[in-house]
């Protein structure tokens, strides 16, 4: 609607743009609103609403609302963040300017937290069947789209969930999935069964809990080092790297990932054309000044890419800019991780991981599970979430 | 932010809210907490003396970091008390079965700074009761000699009454 062209709000003071208004990005903003409320700040977002991916995959089993898991961003304006639902076209960083489209913005520091984008290709009849494949990787309409799949499958259905090679989004993320789509067929489609199709070894993340979670869910056929390279959803068959091929009546294709586009396309990846390096004391881009990368977009710190990580980065990074634009030294901040999986509707099991800084670069100090899976850890779940979604937007 | 310690003390917030005021049933708040209680429990956490798979890792860090500073900024917060509802009637129950609490925590709950009793009043419910629980089965800080009389007494309550005196602590101004 009438792109503005050229300059689409002259700088007057500091300013600091950010791409992203999920975890990271919406963190980002507010914090350095917080340690600097002289500094403009603008944040891009094309959503209107900020739809939480944890906890969606209690959505899939009918245990939450996704309007439970919704928010707005008045929160982040009331931080007087300029908070505009338009998306990055492109990055100039050698003239410092972000494209909207015809327009541009300009910045003295950058932060982009795009999360992840999906390698379409990587799966032989995906890119043109995206409508009837899902993802539900990114929470909001395919989440409810997978829920009510899953919830017209015929009792004595099979469904299929595949899980892409590490490096994705949230390790156990695909592992909780399981455990609420078992959950759901037990107590629903008790004939129905769930064939998971996992490209890795093993299960990567709390997998002693996980197991020990399963042992309540005959109906999981778990099969590890099964990568899906093909989907055909008019024979409603995947196919894996060794020729195997499964029948589904649905199907949840979770495809391999790499940084956001807009990264990407910014050279901000490094060889690998998949994540971005960056300072772990700054997370300024290892390869444009001013430029700095947070979130799932990230690789080389010893983190895994989970909602609780970016946040942290987000609060790191809004500190180091602010400093940076003062021209002092940032302080030299580790992040924090949690991640809660509920393994059924009432319990969860949780992994904690603590980090130091050593040397300039971020090391971890411990990780530690719960000793099992309870009803407590999962009080305290709710109780993170409350808070964490508080801290980026409230 | 410009308050020292507060950077040190960012994760925190992803568990117990900006700047301490946990908004969470589960999670207590560290607003206003006496820097020598906070110390403590810092290291029980660190040490596994108070078990806590989420705060065994993050004490360490705090350690890192220099507990005394994160300390002095949770204790320059002003605790504002929790938000969580609780049932009026749970609270007059609740304010009966509290006498016996009296004669360590104060007649209001407000603590003893210089024994290292904690202030409870404010703190979200589920937070306490859950304390009780654990004292009660002597899972927090087991085996501390200076917490017997307080566990004893614990196992003389049902644990119907601990959300009855959780929900007045909680209550109490
Ligand atoms: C099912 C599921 C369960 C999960 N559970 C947990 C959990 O329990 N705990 C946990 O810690 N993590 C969990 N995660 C992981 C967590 O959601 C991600 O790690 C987190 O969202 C990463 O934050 P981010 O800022 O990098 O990306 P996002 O939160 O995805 O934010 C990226 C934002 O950038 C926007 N964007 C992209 N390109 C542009 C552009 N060009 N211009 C403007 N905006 C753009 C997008 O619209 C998006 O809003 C889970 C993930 C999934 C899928
Ligand atoms: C992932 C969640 C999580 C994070 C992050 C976290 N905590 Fe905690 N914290 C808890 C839980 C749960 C408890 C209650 C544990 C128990 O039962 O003893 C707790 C308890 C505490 C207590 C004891 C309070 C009391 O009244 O006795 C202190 C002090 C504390 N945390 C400090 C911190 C500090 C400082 C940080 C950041 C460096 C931090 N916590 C980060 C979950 C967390
Ligand atoms: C004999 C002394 C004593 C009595 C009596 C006592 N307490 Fe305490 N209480 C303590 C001490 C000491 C601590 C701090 C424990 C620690 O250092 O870990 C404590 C801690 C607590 C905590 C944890 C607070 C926190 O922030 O983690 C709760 C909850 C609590 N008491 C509730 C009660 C209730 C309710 C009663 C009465 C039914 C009671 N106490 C009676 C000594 C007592």
């Amino acid at each position: 609607a009438g792109a503005a062209r050229g300059d689409m709000a002259p700088k007057t003071g500091r300013r600091v743009v950010v791409i992203g208004g999920g975890w990271g990005g919406a963190t980002a903003a507010k914090y350095v609103r917080l340690a600097d409320p002289s500094i403009e700040v603008i944040l891009l977002e094309p959503n209107r609403t900020f739809v939480s991916c944890p906890f969606s995959n209690l959505v899939l089993s009918g245990v939450r609302t996704i309007d439970s898991l919704t928010f707005d961003y008045r929160g982040l304006r009331r931080h007087g963040v300029s908070v505009r639902h338009e998306a990055a076209t492109a990055i100039e960083p050698e003239t410092r300017r972000v494209r909207v489209g015809e327009g541009y913005l300009q910045y003295d520091r950058l932060i982009v937290s795009p999360g992840v984008e999906f390698q379409w290709e990587q799966v032989e009849g995906l890119a043109e069947n995206q409508d009837k494949v899902l993802h539900a990787w990114k929470a909001g309409p395919q989440t409810v789209q997978l829920a009510a799949q899953l919830g017209s499958m015929p009792d004595g259905g099979v469904f299929v969930l595949t899980i892409p090679p590490a490096a994705y989004r949230c390790p156990p993320g695909p592992y909780e999935r399981t455990c609420q789509v078992a959950w759901y067929l037990k107590n629903n489609k008790p004939k129905s069964k769930l064939i998971v199709l996992d490209a890795n070894q093993n299960i990567i993340s709390k997998a002693g809990l996980f197991r020990a979670a399963w042992r309540d869910y005959p109906n999981i056929d778990y099969r590890a080092s099964n990568k899906v390279v093909k989907v055909d959803p008019s024979g409603r068959e995947v196919a894996t790297d060794f020729g195997d091929k499964v029948k589904y009546d649905v199907v949840n294709l979770i495809p391999p990932q790499r940084a956001g586009t807009i990264a990407v396309q910014a050279d901000l990846v490094g060889a690998d054309k998949r994540w971005c390096e960056v300072n772990h004391l700054t997370y300024e881009s290892v390869k444009h000044r001013d430029i700095h990368v947070i979130g799932d977009s990230t690789i080389g710190l010893p983190v895994p890419k989970s909602g609780n990580i970016a946040n942290a980065m987000g609060k790191i990074c809004a500190v180091a800019v602010v400093h940076l634009l003062d021209g002092k030294q940032p302080p030299a901040l580790p992040p924090g991780n949690t991640c809660y999986s509920w393994v059924n509707d009432r319990e969860a099991i949780a992994v904690v991981n603590a980090y130091k800084i050593d040397g300039g670069k971020v090391v971890q100090i411990e990780q530690k599970l719960t000793p099992g899976q309870s009803v407590a850890v999962a009080q305290n779940a709710v109780g993170w979430a409350t808070s964490i979604w508080n801290d980026i937007l409230g | 932010l410009d308050a020292p310690g507060a950077t040190k003390a960012l994760n925190c917030a992803a568990c117990h809210g900006p700047s301490g005021q946990s908004p969470s049933d589960a999670m207590p708040i560290l607003a206003g907490l006496w820097p020598e209680y906070f110390k403590k429990a810092i290291q029980d956490y660190a040490a596994g003396r108070r078990p806590s798979p989420e705060m065994e890792p993050y004490a360490k860090q705090v350690l890192e970091l220099g507990v005394d500073d994160v300390a002095a900024y949770f204790a320059s917060q002003q605790r504002a008390s929790t938000k969580v509802k609780v049932d009026a009637a749970a609270v007059e129950r609740g304010r009966a079965a509290a006498q016996q609490c009296a004669v360590c925590h104060g007649s209001e709950g407000k603590g003893d700074r210089a024994k290292l009793i904690p202030d409870i009043t404010g703190q979200p419910p589920g937070y306490l009761r859950t304390q009780m629980l654990l004292f009660k089965e002597d899972r927090r800080s087991p085996g501390d000699e200076r917490l017997k009389a307080l566990k004893a007494l614990m196992k003389t309550i049902p644990d119907e009454t601990f959300a009855d005196l959780a929900a007045y602590f909680s209550s109490v101004r």
